[in-house]
């Protein structure tokens, strides 16, 4: 056969040219990837921010694009990006150098893009065009999309390692799937930052049945990683995760660097944090700044170019600006409290040094004590290149049924197709007939049976058998929450009622039911008084002093990683030695050897237990240090099976380190703990307790409040729908008691438990921990006082329920307690 | 506790109030259809929730046998309440009902969803509607002018229970406020929200089949918002 190339627009010379103009030299691994793509293979590449990896496969897809454009199809290459910020700047970049070398147009399709440019793209596609998860999933909702992609010569997905691990990257892996489809050879690239199994994120992204090329790019920086050690240990508190006894340090730190980004691990302890320093320094009103996820738009946007000019000093922030662009004046960055891992503590010091020569810094502030024990763990962990990897979710079947809606409105689909499509992703390569069948139901009749759901359809077969959306307004509610896997169904905050004023951000709902008009917050760096809620939105006013409360932000506590748990036991198990090394194991010296003293260290070898009787009941402390999903699992068993030896009520608690059980009748913990530890029950029987002790609790109830969003139970917050509002209002929880009474089999349900299981709790790892357990020696220690590695949690303020006692025994109990109280 | 009394009047804890001397029952808030409600904006609730509010209306029917049930507002829930499914369980209960007066006092959800269907014989009334010396209402009074005992409802109140090793329970309530009584909402599929703990004088919980009565000296525990 014998097939004549169409000329190429972009040769190598370009590129060179392109290079030489700057007096640059292409590395290795651009090259790399060049040839490749000319090729048209797909693959992952990895390397740090800066390196380099945007021209890399920037150019690479122009040499993949080869035919000449045509008719409407002039759409050439997709970049998908996770954060609407960073979509922007790639869009200039791209673009500027595009223009350069002779390639297409460079456009940007996001949730931000105007209406103007909206109208420009229906008629005519840029050649190549930057979008988000959520925006290419949109697209995918429309019936003319197929055709205007059907020139797709490339498609890459840039931070692939912050979308793999969550439900953004399944939305992903979906899309994916449809693009394989349509354009079977154009090849798929991703960019990843550091990840611990790189050949499982190239599977995820590139589908099961594709091969893909590994690329590494360079990774040359330097980092340093120190400790912003407290002058003594009095100074830094037992417990708690605050870290405000650091503030005297933070505040000389960040006034030593031109512009330091302290980042906090929740958006209650950033606008904490920021507060704080204020208070400290009123002076620097103006040059610090606070930026997290739940600020408006405008405001994130002013952070990041005052970021960008070099005109803040400091800024206080969360994950939110863990990604994005690289702001070249930051300095410093400091870290309060636990970063929780090492690949997470490696991407946000990657955020400094960006200036040629300089180091990536990353200062690690404890906001308790035993986190100096887990600054020197990471920086054994980074020393010895342990780094965490990440997995795809499981099947979910909430973003399946949102999949399936798309489709049936960007032009319908046959079921089989469909099937053969969805499992051609890692996410749903596993997925059952059965799982399938009930998602099909779900969408088309709302559950399993018919009877149980009349006057409810969103999605059937017409006459042809394509699964379509016969209502305008479902459609049109539908994509709405396309956008809701990553958004908070929040409450806007707005400066109002009269005159209507400026919007600040969203509170959670269940903060704003908590408020009564006059009660004070902080939110968005700034004093306010609630006014009142009207259509979703908080009405507040600037409000001077007083008592005020802090919002919280539910979801997403990450837990430690068992890389940097590990790396902890090993330090202390030295200490149970004599040995300590380097500045934090010395300064936490003292506090070690209390806990040797009043207890036991913990050790690779042995497992330590404690227990202890106060007030409140009888307490276990158990120490795994396999983070706090894992603990929470365990927790719940070990209540589970004790009250299968005798019913009770517990009251769970976990931090990173470890966790505890309080019996609120007497137990005899020392005696039973080794049963309750039994590590010799195979997966699924586990699986089952685990899932007893489930319903015995509160998890599930709590995770279907995102499963409910997700899969268009409870429709987020929106502009256009606030009228439907009032008559519609109904907590998930609500929801949640309505489905377990009338409906317990329903899939929702079972997915709620499902993720509690895998996602939360990850039964896998819930075993693994307790066979590891296992091969240890458990020490049981009987405290007189509470131990330093016991205080932490015994004043943890978040705790969990488990109750398999009678719900009369326990409104008794609760009953005879309340008598006693108002006896005294 | 089994029941609870409260200016003659009988709270019963199955979230309903009983006046043995005229054989009334009162309940406030049963959102009838509020489940279809949602379904037909395409939100999958299951059905099942309107024969369960009705057969607990039964059974108290059965063991009181009143004359006369008052529903302080908010029987039905929206304008979707009245399609076939949830109207067609409602007029058969009506039916088996046919002898037993009953009177709606308007709430702001009977408001939006219109009035009901004048085939279910419901006497409407606009609050306040004065019965035998008591002062009927869907929304409570906010000011504490004098004047007969009321009975109200619209808040759906609830509070929190709690005792040792850190367990508490969230609860509905029958809240007395001065001269007030509120009622806990009597529907399924209706949520609490915790009571307002200003001018409380005495808090009730309902908890399953009996009553747990709060000492005045922990009211402001149970109503603590947190």
């Amino acid at each position: 056969m014998f097939v004549s190339a169409p000329p190429s627009p972009r040769t190598d010379a370009t590129l060179r040219a392109y290079f030489d103009r700057r007096g640059w030299k292409p590395f290795a691994f651009q090259r790399e990837v060049w040839a490749a793509m000319r090729a048209g293979r797909s693959g992952l590449l990895h390397a740090t921010t800066g390196a380099g990896k945007t021209l890399a496969v920037g150019f690479g897809a122009s040499l993949a694009s080869r035919r000449p454009a045509s008719g409407d199809s002039t759409l050439r290459i997709l970049w998908v990006t996770p954060m609407r910020a960073l979509a922007a700047d790639t869009a200039r970049t791209l673009g500027a150098a595009f223009a350069e070398i002779g390639a297409g147009s460079v456009g940007l399709r996001t949730g931000d893009t105007d209406d103007k440019t909206r109208a420009a793209q229906r008629k005519r596609l840029p050649e190549l065009l930057v979008t988000t998860p959520e925006s290419l999933t949109l697209m995918l909702s429309h019936p003319d999309t197929r055709a205007r992609f059907s020139a797709l010569d490339a498609i890459v997905v840039d931070e692939w390692h912050e979308l793999l691990g969550n439900k953004r990257g399944v939305q992903t892996q979906l899309a994916l799937a449809r693009l394989r489809r349509w354009r079977p050879d154009a090849p798929i690239w991703g960019l990843s930052a550091t990840l611990g199994d790189l050949d499982g994120a190239a599977r995820a992204l590139l589908g099961p049945s594709r091969d893909g090329l590994i690329v590494r790019g360079k990774l040359d920086k330097t980092l340093v990683i120190d400790t912003l050690a407290p002058g003594d240990l009095e100074r830094i508190p037992w417990g708690g995760h605050l870290g405000i006894a650091m503030l005297p340090r933070v505040v000389a730190e960040i006034e030593t660097a031109a512009t330091t980004l302290v980042f906090t691990n929740t958006r209650s302890q950033a606008e904490i944090w920021y507060k704080e320093l204020l208070n400290a320094r009123p002076d620097w009103a103006g040059i610090i700044a606070l930026h997290h996820a739940s600020l408006e738009r405008a405001t994130r946007d002013w952070v990041e170019d005052g970021l960008k000019s070099g005109a803040l000093k400091a800024v206080v922030c969360t994950s939110s600006l863990d990604l994005g662009v690289d702001f070249l004046p930051v300095e410093r960055v400091l870290q309060i409290g636990s970063a929780k891992g090492v690949a997470r503590l490696l991407q946000r010091a990657g955020r400094s040094g960006h200036a040629p020569g300089r180091a990536s810094r990353i200062t690690l502030v404890p906001s308790h004590s035993l986190e100096l024990v887990e600054s020197a763990a990471a920086q054994k962990a980074v020393r010895e290149g342990r780094i965490e990897s990440q997995t795809s979710p499981d099947a979910p079947l909430d973003a399946l049924a949102q999949h399936l809606v798309t489709i049936a409105l960007g032009g319908g689909f046959r079921p089989e197709d469909l099937f053969a499509e969805v499992r051609d992703t890692v996410a749903y390569e596993r997925l059952s007939e059965q799982d399938w069948r009930w998602a099909l139901e779900f969408v088309r009749h709302g559950g399993p049976t018919l009877a149980v759901y009349p006057d409810f359809k969103r999605v059937e077969p017409d006459a042809e058998g394509v699964w379509r959306v016969p209502n305008g307004r479902l459609a049109m509610l539908h994509r709405f929450n396309i956008g809701t896997i990553t958004a908070d169904a929040g409450v806007i905050v707005q400066y109002g009622p009269t005159p209507p004023g400026a919007r600040l951000g969203a509170v959670e709902e269940s903060f704003v039911a908590r408020l009564r008009a006059g009660d004070k917050f902080w939110f968005a760096g700034k004093l306010l008084e609630f006014v009142r809620l009207r259509d979703q939105t908080a009405y507040v006013r600037p409000a001077k002093g007083g008592r005020a409360t802090v919002p919280r932000w539910g979801g997403g506590r990450m837990a430690l990683s068992d890389t940097l748990g590990d790396a902890m036991v090993e330090l202390m198990g030295a200490a149970a030695e004599g040995r300590f090394e380097g500045p934090e194991m010395r300064i936490a010296k003292p506090l070690l050897e209390l806990q040797a003293r009043w207890s036991a260290l913990p050790t690779p070898q042995t497992l330590i237990a404690e227990t202890l009787k106060t007030r409140d009941g009888w307490h276990l402390f158990l120490y795994p240090f396999a983070g706090r999903h894992v603990h929470l699992g365990l927790a719940s068993l070990i209540a589970w099976r004790a009250g299968e030896i005798a019913p009770g009520l517990f009251s769970l608690a976990v931090n990173d380190y470890g966790l505890e059980a309080i019996s609120a009748d007497e137990r005899d913990w020392a005696t039973q703990l080794p049963a309750l530890l039994d590590a010799a029950l195979g997966l699924d029987a586990l699986k089952a307790q685990i899932l007893a002790s489930l319903n015995a609790g509160e998890l599930s109830r709590r995770r279907f409040r995102d499963i409910a969003r997700i899969s268009g139970l409870t429709p987020a917050a929106h502009p256009q729908a606030r009228r439907t509002a009032r008559q519609l209002q109904a907590s998930s929880s609500l929801f949640y008691d309505v489905f377990r009474k009338y409906d317990p089999g329903h899939a929702l349900i079972r997915q709620a438990e499902r993720e509690v299981l895998e996602a939360e709790l990850d039964v896998r790892r819930i075993a693994e921990t307790l066979t590891r357990m296992a091969r240890k020696k458990l020490v049981i220690m009987p405290l007189k006082r509470c131990s330093p590695l016991a205080f932490p949690l015994l004043v943890e303020g978040f705790r969990e329920k488990l109750s398999n006692e009678d719900f009369a025994e326990r409104v008794e109990r609760m009953a005879t307690a309340l008598e006693k109280a108002a006896a005294r | 506790m089994k029941s609870f009394a409260w200016n003659g009047l009988t709270l019963l804890p199955q979230r309903a109030v009983w006046r043995e001397d005229t054989r009334v029952l009162f309940v406030a808030d049963v959102h009838l259809g509020k489940a279809a409600a949602f379904r037909a904006a395409g939100l999958p609730v299951p059905a099942g929730t309107t024969r369960e509010n009705l057969a607990r209306l039964d059974a108290l029917i059965e063991a009181l046998q009143p004359r006369r049930l008052v529903v302080l507002g908010d029987l039905f829930h929206a304008r979707a309440a009245y399609r076939e499914a949830t109207l067609r369980e409602v007029a058969a209960w009506r039916g088996r009902r046919a002898h037993l007066a009953v009177t709606l006092v308007a709430g702001n959800h009977d408001a939006s969803a219109g009035a009901p269907p004048a085939s279910l014989g419901l006497e409407l009334v606009d609050e306040p509607f004065a019965l035998d010396g008591l002062e009927l209402r869907h929304l409570p009074r906010d000011d504490d002018a004098e004047g007969p005992p009321i009975l109200a409802g619209h808040l759906h109140p609830a509070a929190r229970l709690s005792g040792p090793a850190h367990d508490s329970l969230r609860l509905p309530c029958f809240v007395m406020r001065g001269r007030q009584l509120i009622l806990p909402a009597f529907g399924e599929f209706t949520g609490g929200s915790l009571a307002a703990a200003d001018a409380v004088t005495a808090l009730c919980l309902v908890a399953g089949d009996r009553f747990v009565h709060v000492p005045a000296g922990t009211m402001r525990r149970a109503l603590a918002r947190r």
